[in-house]
């Protein structure tokens, strides 16, 4: 994986684009040459951004060191829905101040407007942009910028805390670095959007990003091997703290359709993977293929006792103490210790949705 | 009208939906006609229920009227809770002969005998069936009706569906059974689901079953037959087969409801070509879950998504009428014991 | 046993194609869709859900122009499903012989390891892989023109063409790797 050729091409180049459309890669079942790297294609086949075969193993490490807690702390124990976002224009994260004045006063704008907000005797919103330094791995990574939106009360006395009543945070985690240093100069890239609170509020804030910094949102899912990477890590994660369960949980499509949850007890969950990591061999990178037969493993253990297929559905849910994560692009981190390997992942699925 | 009887009859009001509301309180039967006609049911429901509540204080109603009220409710609508099915054990001779009478005083003196602060309903419903309620309290307080529990007993079989028992009542509702209905004991059958009458149906078989013959024999569904005579299926037979089976481990036509299927795994884990083989089991549970449990299973198997035969495992669920299993390694093949006994 | 290409003697103005589904759903909206569209040839579809296939059909089974594998992505089991068959066919039929369909390629939730998996099989095995639509009656017709035409070839029916030259033109191609290039 070390020699690479640029795989990457933007609309900056004035040349007409090459065509990279093929995706190909790694398969477990593969007939041919097995490949170490493996490339996948944005939607509009223009950029081809590099997804890991082998994922180093987190360290076990305190995030306050380098993360103010408190910023941590308004990140962890909630579920976020995620979106993708395409890069921002003149984005800066000196003028947090004023973003957070621009889109205090657009929302009550949209509200005057009869646009559909919460009903409540709301005067304003204050809106609060902080930016979370430190969870940024690399040096081409945006600093993470944490959203979040306060109602004030007709009644509020002086002094009262305000109700948090939507939060939301833009971040990017060990981006894949030849796609940021490839991007034209005034643009920032966070791919990753996470939003907790109301649909009304989030839409809202979204149009006024996309006004603001000519990007698009879109909705982003985290597919089966995703899961399956996430599931696999939070399992190894045993050793040092208790994960408490393994949960994975499946959708048949039968008529009607037939939900299956194995919940895994979580020392048995974790020696079954200890003893794939070890057969083969301890390294600190952990590979796609002994993810494969972890979950290959639990599932024909299944298949002994209920001769159903798995693979004939789809995984939907994947949870720990540590952290859940849904198909429908539904996350929770429970826990601070693995949130940066987290959010590397989920930063990998958005730039994989970016439209060019 | 006490607090305590309007706060369960609003509570009551809360949660009968709009539509039935009106139908309800027809049967209900402790309104004058000229009340009820003065109820407006178009109108929002707690509008609805402080006119209601006004018309109670009127006639002069009081707790027992009220939890008659929910009981109504409750029986046209079995399937508001989670029932859990217990079967009673050792019948004595007398135990064929008990009749509703006889038994429902003898339950409510045996209860009352257990516990003073107890408010015991009877009604015998028209397929044979006793519904009671029972609002707990203990030595000093008096019952709660807030959160009451419902057991439904048919008098000539030995099973009971209870709905809404809490652990610490339960050993009293058990003593108070048992010598009611001249049995000997009472256990868990591990069954459990929304839909009272499907569980009965799935205990006393009363849903179509199929049943294993040599030649293949006209089946409620069949495959369907291809459409064109250019167009040839190759697996017909096993398409045939796979319907069969599906339905000999199911059932026909319209199954019984089940919602969940639970099952406790701990088995060892023998994969082959994996590492960790262990003596010691694999510890997991396994949740089915579905609107409709056994057409799912059914139909995962009549469509190739479970390989067939069926495993005796999900086709206990209909053989033994239960879903909560405890699956251990027993012998060479993988068996299941029975659940715990109380 | 495995299936045979050429152990029966063709039949006039015939053609006959097997379709290999997992899932045994899109296949008879495909069927229905192929011999309504032929006119001018007599097209006997035949349906399966893997192979081998059974023995009792062996004598009544004429021979086999094409095999078409439906793979559908959303689902892992129908993809190896279909790579356990394809041992089961003679080699003499991934000569023009055999083609694949693709469902739910366009879906951008499935992990893209499938795809590329089964593109490598079908460059692997130089037969044609189609992308179908196969929720429309539009896209069901689309297929199953296209089947249509790569089975007119196959079953000798089209003139200065055969089944081992147009395979050569359709067939999937997988690129190179650019670590490749960098590795010799």
């Amino acid at each position: 994986m070390e020699a690479r050729v640029s795989a990457i091409t933007t609309p900056r180049n004035e040349t007409a684009p090459h065509r990279r459309t093929k995706s190909y890669g790694f398969s477990r079942r593969s007939l041919g040459v097995e490949l170490t790297s493996h490339f996948g294609c944005t939607p509009g086949q223009l950029t081809a951004v590099r997804i890991p075969t082998s994922r180093g193993i987190p360290k076990p490490r305190n995030l306050t060191e380098q993360v103010d807690p408190e910023h941590v702390a308004l990140i962890v124990k909630k579920e976020w829905k995620l979106s993708y976002v395409t890069p921002l224009y003149q984005f800066r994260h000196t003028q947090l101040q004023s973003y957070s004045k621009q889109l205090a006063s657009f929302l009550v704008a949209e509200k005057q407007q009869g646009v559909a907000v919460e009903v409540g005797q709301e005067l304003g919103f204050k809106v609060v942009f902080t930016a979370a330094l430190g969870l940024a791995e690399t040096e081409d990574d945006a600093e993470t910028v944490l959203i979040q939106i306060q109602s004030k009360s007709a009644f509020a006395a002086e002094g009262e805390t305000a109700k948090v009543v939507w939060s939301g945070w833009l971040s990017c985690v060990s981006g894949d670095v030849e796609y940021l240093k490839a991007l034209p100069p005034d643009f920032t890239c966070l791919p990753l959007f996470g939003t907790s609170g109301a649909e009304s509020l989030t839409t809202l804030v979204m149009s006024w990003f996309e006004r603001t910094f000519d990007c698009y949102f879109g909705p982003l899912g985290i597919n089966s091997t995703n899961l399956e990477w996430l599931a696999a890590l939070w399992t190894g994660c045993h050793s040092d703290t208790n994960i408490r369960y393994l949960k994975l949980a499946w959708t048949v499509p039968a008529q009607p359709p037939l939900d299956v949850s194995y919940t895994v007890h979580p020392q048995d969950a974790w020696e079954l993977w200890d003893s794939i990591r070890q057969e083969s061999g301890l390294r600190d990178t952990v590979d796609i293929e002994e993810v494969n037969c972890f979950i290959r493993g639990l599932e024909s253990h299944f298949f002994r006792h209920f001769r159903i297929y798995l693979s004939a559905g789809t995984l939907t849910k994947v949870a720990t103490s540590l952290g859940s994560a849904h198909k429908d692009g539904k996350i929770r981190i429970a826990s601070s210790d693995m949130m940066t390997s987290v959010l590397a992942l989920l930063t990998e699925c958005a730039l994989l949705k970016m439209p060019i | 009208m006490d607090d305590s009887a309007k706060q369960v009859l609003r509570k009551i009001i809360r949660r009968i939906p709009s539509n039935k509301l009106q139908n309800i309180l027809s049967k209900w039967e402790h309104l004058s006609k000229k009340q009820f006609r003065s109820l407006e049911f178009t109108q929002a429901k707690w509008l609805l229920c402080d006119n209601l509540l006004s018309l109670c204080e009127e006639n002069d109603l009081s707790m027992k009227h009220v939890t008659e009220l929910e009981m109504i409710y409750r029986i046209e609508n079995p399937a508001q809770g989670s029932w859990n099915v217990c079967q009673l054990i050792d019948p004595s001779e007398e135990a064929v002969t008990v009749d509703s009478l006889t038994f429902k005083d003898s339950f409510k003196a045996h209860l009352k005998h257990l516990i003073s602060h107890v408010s015991v309903k009877m009604k015998k419903h028209e397929d044979n069936a006793i519904w009671i309620r029972i609002a707990w309290g203990d030595n000093f307080t008096q019952p709660n009706h807030l959160n009451p529990t419902y057991v439904v007993h048919h008098l000539q079989t030995p099973y009971v569906f209870v709905s809404g028992l809490t652990a610490k009542h339960k050993p009293f509702l058990h003593q108070a059974l048992i010598p009611s209905t001249h049995y000997g004991g009472l256990k868990d059958v591990h069954l459990s689901g929304r839909c009272l009458t499907a569980l009965r149906d799935l205990l006393m078989r009363q849903y179509k079953q199929a049943f294993p013959v040599k030649h293949p024999r006209l089946l409620q569904e069949k495959s369907p037959v291809p459409s064109h005579p250019n167009i040839e299926t190759e697996h017909a037979k096993h398409t045939e087969k796979r319907l069969q089976m599906a339905a000999e481990a199911f059932g026909e036509g319209i199954l019984p409801k089940l919602e969940t299927a639970v099952y406790k795994l701990e088995t060892r884990f023998r994969e082959n070509g994996m590492p960790g083989r262990r003596e010691e089991p694999f510890r997991g549970v396994v949740k089915f879950s579905s609107s409709n449990l056994l057409e799912s299973l059914k139909n995962c198997v009549s469509s190739g998504m479970a390989s067939a035969p069926v495993t005796p495992l999900l086709s206990s669920i209909t053989q033994k009428g239960r879903n909560y299993f405890v699956i251990t390694d027993k012998g060479p093949g993988v068996s299941h014991t029975q659940g715990r006994k109380i | 046993m495995s299936l045979k290409p050429f152990n029966k003697l063709p039949e006039l103005n015939t053609a006959n194609v097997l379709l290999v589904e997992n899932e045994e759903r899109f296949q008879k909206k495909l069927a229905d869709a192929i011999v309504l569209l032929e006119n001018n040839v007599n097209v006997i579809v035949r349906l399966a859900r893997s192979l081998p296939l059974p023995l009792e059909n062996a004598e009544s089974r004429p021979r086999i122009d094409l095999v078409v594998f439906i793979v559908h992505l959303n689902s892992e089991q129908s993809l190896l499903s279909a790579e356990t068959s394809l041992k089961h066919l003679d080699s003499g039929y991934f000569l023009g012989k055999v083609c694949f369909l693709v469902t739910g390629a366009r879906c951008g939730t499935l992990p893209y390891e499938r795809l590329t998996s089964l593109k490598k099989m079908a460059a692997t095995l130089n037969s044609p892989l189609l992308m179908t639509e196969d929720k429309t009656a539009e896209g069901v017709n689309t297929a199953a023109q296209r089947v249509l035409a790569v089975l007119r070839v196959a079953a000798g029916l089209v003139p200065m063409a055969t089944g081992l030259y147009l395979s050569s033109l359709t067939r999937c191609t997988v690129p190179n790797d650019p670590d490749w290039q960098n590795q010799d």
